[in-house]
């Protein structure tokens, strides 16, 4: 069931709970992070069955996060979804604490540790071919940055994907056209970035990825291919100052840059 | 070895549909049967051994047991951290299955030739490691990676090498296994160099020398007990078609370092200063430190 001012409300808590743990933590990737939470956000509101993730239940939907760096939106989602418990993020990269700066997989709900680019993507196509040979409902459904469009393994993976005909594979591009150092376009062009996918044999769609019923549409029609969602994006949409700079993809917020955030938010 | 370990896998597959072997577009002629009888528990990943490596851990998450199958470095070096993040820090069900051990491919070239790989898997966390020294011993490392949970590294040589006729009785898989008895010391390996070792042993007798020689598949747990027997009796050369930093024998210098006293020991492996020659497995073995002669002549050299 698609409920959009539901999931763009998660979105909201969301945004707070991500500039909050980057606060705590003096830590990097708010840009990241904000780039696709509403992605996150309507995955888990509206497309999962969360008792199922619960459970482990072998018919789930299996998100999984292959933008490791953007881990604070995962923890938050799944703190405001009730996957995950409140207490986890409030220590955010602490000493002892059993969530890092890069997603890991302390908790049940998260399938999978990631941090280093280009692993999530071939990890789940496993998962889908598993699904397909063994009759198990569910899709798999993998975010991924516009930057791991780098790496060897996602062009293998594509080719893997649509060789085995994963209908039930579905790869969400977090397209905020920034990487670690400048634009994507400058570092090394994707471009004509959907005319690649559907080369591959790919369903390939743009679609506006802050836009909560848009995302929703397009992640639940189901073709007869693989499928790949190229969600363009603002690298740290929702906080002005944090929007569209590479400096957000490494700086944390100092207390007053915080509160600002939290109005903008508040007030979005 | 190759196909005692294909039809050992086979025959296990066909009793439990949760075996998957995928290939890494490798084993011409071998894994046929698999393609053939059970499409269902096969895949072949083509040329992309690092997303194969991520798949593999990534079915295995949902429930079953993978062997991943390809030669030498390709399924270890070339996605070595794959191996390392996908499947043994997340714990899945894979065995990774390196055929063409040490200079196996030797003429074709040094990237085919498996001379880091002992040490590297070594290296990983939850990692199992067996070695079998003959085509029996493939068949029983098999069943015992089957009966396991978790990660685990099985390196083969190649086809035609025969069981060691003389071994004493076919032990448990974590037991040194024994091919000969001697008093004057011991020479312990792992893998297929065991017939040069045997040699070395004959050719050690005929000048008085009577060496114990012992085989070690599984180097995830070490028969302390042999070990201690060993440094006991006398002086210790180990043997690998490895390379030595972190390899065979370096894992026994770490057994000793912790635990009693050093033996008087040596460790041998292929040296690295001929990387370019090409030439025939026995021509490799020769030129690089491990030829049976080379071997009694380091073991003498320690008495």
């Amino acid at each position: 069931m698609i409920e959009n001012k539901s999931s763009i409300e998660l979105s909201r808590k969301s945004r707070i709970d991500i500039v909050k743990m980057t606060f705590h933590a003096n830590a990097s990737h708010s840009g990241s992070s904000l780039s696709s939470i509403d992605i996150l956000s309507v995955l888990y509101f509206s497309i999962v069955d969360l008792e199922k993730i619960k459970t482990l239940d072998i018919t789930r939907d299996v998100i999984i996060m292959s933008k490791g760096h953007a881990a604070a939106a995962l923890y938050s989602v799944l703190v405001n979804t009730g996957l995950m418990d409140r207490e986890l993020i409030g220590a955010y990269c602490d000493d002892g604490s059993l969530i890092g700066g890069h997603v890991t997989s302390s908790v049940p709900s998260i399938e999978l540790s990631t941090g280093s680019l280009g692993h999530g993507f071939p990890y789940g196509v496993g998962i889908a071919i598993s699904k397909k040979r063994n009759n198990h409902s569910g899709n798999v459904i993998i975010v991924m940055s516009d930057g791991e469009c780098d790496e060897g393994t996602t062009w293998e993976s594509a080719l893997l994907a649509s060789h085995f005909k994963l209908n039930n594979l579905i790869v969400i591009i977090d397209r905020n056209r920034l990487q670690s150092l400048r634009g994507t376009e400058e570092t090394l062009a994707l471009e004509p970035l959907l005319k690649k996918w559907e080369s591959f044999g790919w369903d390939a769609h743009e679609i506006d990825g802050h836009d909560h019923l848009e995302i929703a549409q397009a992640v639940s029609r189901r073709g007869s291919n693989p499928k790949v969602l190229i969600a363009n994006t603002v690298k740290g949409k929702g906080v002005s100052y944090m929007e569209n700079t590479v400096l957000w993809h490494y700086k944390a917020p100092n207390e007053e840059e915080l509160l600002l955030a939290i109005k903008e938010i508040n007030e979005s | 070895m190759r196909k005692a370990f294909v039809k050992s896998l086979y025959e296990a597959a066909l009793a439990d549909e949760k075996i998957l072997l995928i290939t890494g577009d490798l084993g011409y002629g071998v894994l046929d049967i698999f393609e053939k009888n059970l499409p269902n528990q096969f895949i072949n990943a083509g040329i992309a051994e690092q997303s194969m490596m991520s798949l593999a851990a990534g079915y295995a998450s949902t429930g079953h047991r993978v062997f991943v199958y390809s030669i030498g470095n390709f399924p270890t070096i070339r996605c070595l951290e794959q191996i390392r993040n996908d499947v043994c820090f997340m714990e899945n069900n894979v065995t990774i299955v390196a055929v063409g051990a040490g200079y196996s491919y030797g003429s074709q070239g040094y990237s085919h030739h498996a001379l880091e790989d002992i040490s590297i898997m070594r290296s990983l966390p939850n990692m199992k490691i067996m070695i079998p020294m003959d085509p029996q011993d493939a068949v029983d490392s098999t069943s015992y990676i089957l009966s396991q949970e978790g990660p685990s590294y099985l390196r083969i040589g190649k086809d035609g090498e025969p069981n060691f006729e003389s071994r004493i009785e076919r032990c448990s898989i974590n037991k040194f296994k024994e091919i000969r008895n001697g008093s004057h010391g011991t020479i312990l390996f792992t893998g297929s160099i065991g017939k040069n070792v045997v040699r070395a042993a004959e050719s050690l007798l005929a000048m008085g020398i009577e060496v114990s020689v012992a085989g070690c598949t599984n180097l995830s747990f070490l028969d302390s007990e042999y070990l201690e027997q060993a440094a006991a009796k006398g002086p210790i050369l180990t043997v690998e078609e490895h390379a030595t930093p972190g390899g065979f024998g370096s894992l026994i210098l770490e057994y000793f370092a912790v635990n009693g006293e050093f033996p008087k020991i040596n460790i041998l492996g292929a040296a690295r200063n001929n990387l370019k020659n090409i030439g025939s497995q026995e021509y490799l073995l020769e030129l690089n430190g491990l030829s049976s002669e080379n071997i009694k002549i380091q073991f003498a050299a320690l008495l």
